[in-house]
């Protein structure tokens, strides 16, 4: 009753009044006025999402997700982590409404995944994306766009601001046949963000792309969550979901096992760190030392240690540093 | 409704557009070599015990038999490879993914590329046909000038009423038989049939897994098909001697699976005898409701299958 009376469901009230010895029966149907405020529906939010496959030869059931509670709110970036067969792909594949729940229940804000409105509302980069080699960059977003409805000077439009927004102008005109790994990975950025959507599913985004590409994937979910997106995206290279993400989820065998914001989860609660722009001298340790021994410190409780830069940033840095070999405004006579 | 139409429509064009630049159309470019080159040969061979006018019979009935029979089975084999690979490519490529995530239903997923194929098939056929009939008007070519070699031998022969009456008889009796219009229905009943085939190849791919499976389950519907009405005529029209359940049988057959054969009154047309625009009609109906039941039936198991 408490689930039939819940915001999320539209309540009504139902009197039928069948009189003895008639076929025609009164039906009066009087929608309830909903006295407390309702609340904004979640961006995705599954209820008991199930999904087993039968494996008949074998006389097994494979259970590939297994009871998915998950609330995401709209605006916010969701990191999906866990192993190979862990879920994350079934997950994203059942808020999509490509496959069919065995049990339980999902829904895109507020709606049933399967619906036209629910698809109107988001965008999906599936992993390992190929697309239709023989289009061009311009006709893959062409295609899409008019798929989801967008025509005319609108789509025009909308295909300038996604090729800048991706950084493909060298690909416009290129079949898809001949990208990158990284060119394909943007150009299904692009299609995913064609009509506008306020939710993202990224499948892997960053799978086999460079590290200089992958920071730059990374860079876009920053700025769509800028731009008020909500982002729920797989990934392997948890350092980028370090990056990016507001709250993650860790899968296991098809099982929800951890969820919580970033800073819940990684936060040391019984140390502090103080970061010094120079390295500390042995006296300049010494007398800190003292220092903090006279706030109530303990001296073992003390560690001096130099921060290290991750290989990824070490690697950005490097290669960012290095001048373009193009030279942008040839010398005239 | 009309945002649906433009979605199937938009797919369909994908489809049309991945075909001609994937170069499907090049076997169109065999498909004329062959058939020029085949008209030419019989063109120059001698049939013995045969006067001018029959030699021209047999060299027109060649070819009209041969591009007929070149057009159903290039556009065959074009229909049918490029239905079995639709949906296992899609698959594949998980482009079918990026599009069922967008605001398409399945069924309009699955229209689209089948109406993407209908147009590939259209379109084969349509240029098959043109250089069916650019053969045939060589060959139309050829005939006069070779009657106004026989007649030429004997310089007075236009003083002569009766052989003037003689060759112009002749002439008409070459453009009758090379701008024949029967043609016409020819090459229609041919491409119902390639669409009829299309629709079953498309219905088995919907739960096919894979491209071989479509391909061959196809082809043994197609041979069925073809023999079902002989079957049904030996063991229904047998009335006692058929046992209940070869009658059955024969009968459930006859449901499932289109009637292939009865598309052979192309061979009728071919010989030179009439048939109406009211039994070709009748025929390209069968296709239409056949068509429709099996894209209902496509729908609903695409519709179930798991991605």
């Amino acid at each position: 009753m408490a689930a039939l009376l819940s915001p999320k469901h539209t309540p009504y009230f139902l009197f039928v009044h069948f009189p003895i010895g008639k076929k025609v029966s009164i039906i009066k149907i009087r929608r309830m006025e909903a006295s407390a405020p309702v609340a904004a529906p979640f961006a995705a939010e599954t209820m008991g999402l199930t999904k087993r496959y039968p494996l008949t030869w074998k006389r097994k059931v494979l259970v590939a997700l297994d009871h998915l509670d998950l609330q995401i709110h709209p605006g916010e970036v969701f990191g999906l982590l866990g192993p190979n067969g862990s879920g994350k792909s079934t997950t994203l594949k059942l808020l999509l409404g490509l496959i069919v729940p065995s049990e339980g229940e999902a829904r895109i804000f507020g709606l049933p995944t399967d619906s036209l409105e629910a698809r109107r509302r988001v965008g999906f980069l599936p992993e390992n994306p190929y697309f239709y080699g023989f289009l061009n960059g311009d006709e893959t977003l062409r295609f899409y766009g008019k798929l989801c409805g967008v025509t005319g000077p609108k789509l025009d439009q909308r295909i300038e601001e996604l090729i800048d927004l991706v950084g493909l102008q060298n690909g416009r005109e290129r079949p898809l046949r001949s990208y990158s790994k990284g060119m394909l990975q943007r150009i299904g950025l692009a299609q995913a963000l064609i009509h506008d959507p306020d939710l993202l599913f990224l499948d892997e985004p960053t799978a086999g792309v460079d590290p200089l590409g992958s920071a730059q994937i990374r860079d876009l979910i920053l700025r769509l969550k800028k731009m008020g997106k909500t982002v729920i995206f797989s990934s392997h290279l948890l350092e980028q979901v370090q990056e990016v993400a507001d709250r993650v989820a860790i899968f296991s065998l098809g099982k929800k096992v951890l969820e919580g914001s970033l800073e819940s989860l990684l936060t040391e609660s019984r140390s502090t760190q103080i970061n010094f722009p120079a390295e500390l001298s042995a006296e300049q340790q010494q007398r800190l030392r003292e220092a903090l021994g006279q706030a109530g410190i303990e001296a073992r409780d003390i560690h001096f240690t130099r921060p290290h830069l991750s290989l990824e940033q070490l690697y950005l840095r490097t290669v960012q540093a290095q001048p373009d070999p193009t030279p942008k405004n040839p010398a005239g006579p | 409704m009309i945002s649906s139409l433009n979605r199937i429509i938009v797919i369909g064009r994908n489809t049309l557009t991945e075909a001609v630049r994937q170069k499907v159309l090049n076997v169109l470019l065999i498909f004329s070599l062959v058939l020029v080159g085949s008209s030419v040969s019989v063109s120059q061979l001698a049939t013995p015990g045969l006067d001018s006018a029959g030699m021209f019979d047999a060299q027109i009935k060649f070819v009209k038999d041969f591009g007929c029979g070149a057009i159903g089975l290039f556009g065959f084999c074009i229909a049918l490879l490029s239905t079995a690979q639709l949906i296992p490519q899609e698959l594949h490529n998980r482009t079918i993914y990026t599009i069922l995530a967008k605001p398409v239903r399945r069924s309009e997923f699955l229209l689209g590329k089948f109406f993407g194929i209908v147009l590939l098939v259209a379109l084969c056929v349509a240029l098959m046909s043109l250089a069916f009939a650019a053969t045939l008007y060589w060959q139309e070519v050829q005939g006069i000038h070779a009657t106004d070699a026989i007649y030429n031998q004997n310089p007075n022969w236009r003083a002569n009423p009766d052989a003037v009456n003689a060759y112009n008889h002749e002439i008409q009796e070459i453009v009758q038989q090379t701008r024949d219009p029967q043609l016409i229905e020819a090459v229609l009943l041919i491409f119902a049939k390639l669409i009829l085939t299309t629709g079953i190849a498309l219905l088995i791919s919907t739960f096919a897994t894979s491209s071989i499976f479509t391909i061959i389950t196809t082809f043994m519907i197609y041979l069925i098909g073809h023999m079902e009405s002989t079957a049904r005529e030996f063991w229904l029209a047998s009335g006692a001697s058929a046992s209940i359940w070869q009658s059955s049988l024969v009968g459930f057959i006859s449901l499932l699976i289109p009637d292939m054969n009865s598309f052979t009154i192309v061979d009728e047309i071919l010989a030179g005898n009439k048939v109406p625009w009211s039994h070709v009609m009748n025929l390209l109906g069968y296709a239409d409701v056949y068509l429709i039941v099996v894209l209902a039936v496509s729908i609903v198991i695409f519709d179930y299958r798991e991605i």
